[in-house]
C-alpha cells in the first residue's frame, strides 16, 4: 500500500500554491504539522525527491510539483 | 444494433517539447513520428463517424487522491473539465493549449455504468473528476482541429496498489463490448499509456524501459492471442514499467478476438512510444 502521509503532503504541495510557497520559504515550518517519520521529515527538509520517492512518494507527484519536483533524467 | 467501429491504443504524453526536454532531439523526432501516426489513426476514426469515443486511461493523482481511488470509474454527466494546474510542469504542461471543457456521451456512459452494476461490476461513478493528459493528449492528437466526439472517460487505477487484475480489466472490456452491441451507437474506443516506462515507479529508474517485455505484449496482440495476457501479474507490470497496460487490457476485452496492427513503435530511454490500431469487421 502507498504511504499515506508522504503522498498526502506531496499532493497538497502540488495542488495548494499557498502551502507550496510556504514550503519554498521555510520547509521545516511548512511541514511541522505533517505526520511524518524523522527520515521522511529530513527528506522533505532537504528537498530530496529521490529519497522521498524511495520512501513511498508517488513518482508522478514527485515529478510534477511546480518549482519543487524533479523531472528525472531521460 | 451498435458497434465498435474503431479501436486504438497509444502513449499519452504526446508533446515534442516534453520529449525534447527529456530526451533531446531524438525524443522530439520520435514523438513527432508517433503523433503523425496517431493523427492518421484519427483519420480512420473520423471516417467511421462515431457517435461517441470511449477513452480508457489512468489518473496521475490529479482527479483522485486520498478521498477515493476507484479501481474503475465511469465519468458521467454532460461535460468534463480538463485538469487545471497552476505553474504546470512536465506532463501536466502538455494540457495547457487544450480546450478546458469537453462534451460527454451521457447515455452511453450511463449504460456502461448501470448495466455494469447489474452484471456484477462494482463500478465507481463521478460527476466531477477532471481528466488529465492521459485522456486529453491522445484525444487531441487523434482529432487535431476536427470536432471531438462526445467522450466516455473511464478511469482505471493503474498505479495505486492494489490495482485491478489484468483479467478483471479484460472482463470489464468485454462488458463494454456487450453494452455497445446492445446500443444504437457507433463507438470508437481507445486505451492510453505505455508502453514500458518508469519501472517500479522509482525516480532512480526513470530512463529505463523493458523492450523485450513490450515486444512480447505486441506479439500476442498482433496474433489476437489474449489468453497469456490475462495472467499478467501486478508484480510483472510494476517491474517492467507496464502499469498502464491495464488500460490496454480493458481495450483488448472490448475488441477480442481482433488483431492489432502496430502503427508506430519507437524506443527512447524514457519510454517506448507506441501507437496501435485493431483490425475490426
Amino acid at each position: 500500500m502507498s504511504r499515506y502521509a508522504i503522498n498526502s503532503l506531496l499532493y497538497h504541495l502540488k495542488k495548494d500554491p499557498a502551502l507550496r510557497a510556504r514550503f519554498i520559504e521555510n520547509p521545516a515550518a511548512a511541514i511541522a504539522d505533517a505526520d511524518l517519520t524523522d527520515e521522511e521529515r529530513a527528506a522533505f527538509r532537504a528537498g530530496d525527491m529521490r529519497k522521498i520517492n524511495e520512501l513511498g512518494g508517488y513518482l508522478h507527484l514527485v515529478m510534477s510539483i511546480p518549482k519543487i519536483g524533479t523531472h528525472g533524467g531521460h | 444494433m451498435g458497434q465498435i467501429a474503431f479501436g486504438g491504443a497509444m502513449s499519452h504524453v504526446l508533446d515534442p517539447e516534453y520529449y525534447q526536454a527529456a530526451c533531446g532531439d531524438l525524443g522530439r523526432q520520435k514523438v513527432t513520428e508517433a503523433m503523425e501516426a496517431i493523427a492518421r489513426m484519427g483519420d480512420r476514426l473520423v471516417e467511421r463517424k462515431p457517435d461517441a469515443l470511449i477513452v480508457v486511461a489512468d489518473d496521475h493523482m490529479n482527479a483522485f487522491s486520498f478521498n477515493c481511488v476507484p479501481a474503475f470509474c465511469v465519468r458521467i454527466g454532460k461535460t468534463v473539465q480538463r485538469m487545471m494546474q497552476d505553474n504546470a510542469e512536465a506532463f501536466d504542461k502538455v494540457l495547457e493549449h487544450m480546450a478546458t471543457e469537453y462534451m460527454l456521451h451521457e447515455e452511453l456512459a450511463n449504460h456502461v455504468l448501470e448495466q455494469g452494476m447489474a452484471s456484477g461490476f462494482d463500478l465507481a461513478l463521478s460527476w466531477e473528476a477532471p481528466i488529465d493528459h492521459a485522456f486529453l493528449s491522445p484525444v487531441n492528437t487523434l482529432l487535431g482541429s476536427r470536432p471531438i466526439p462526445p467522450l466516455v472517460p473511464i478511469f482505471v487505477n493503474a498505479f495505486i496498489a492494489p490495482q485491478p487484475t489484468a483479467r478483471r480489466c479484460f472482463q470489464f472490456g468485454q462488458h463494454i463490448a456487450r453494452v455497445v452491441a446492445k446500443s444504437p451507437w457507433t463507438v470508437g474506443i481507445i486505451a492510453t499509456g505505455g508502453l514500458s516506462h518508469f519501472p517500479e515507479l522509482l525516480l532512480s529508474r526513470v530512463g529505463q524501459t523493458d523492450t523485450v517485455f513490450d515486444r512480447k505484449l505486441i506479439y500476442w496482440m498482433e496474433r489476437g492471442e489474449h489468453e497469456p495476457l490475462l495472467d499478467l501479474t501486478a508484480d510483472e507490470l510494476h517491474k517492467t514499467g507496464s502499469h498502464e497496460f491495464l488500460n490496454w487490457m480493458v481495450l483488448l476485452g472490448a475488441l477480442t478476438p481482433a488483431r492489432a496492427e502496430v502503427r508506430y513503435f519507437g524506443e527512447l530511454p524514457r519510454i517506448n512510444l507506441a501507437a496501435v490500431e485493431w483490425k475490426l469487421g
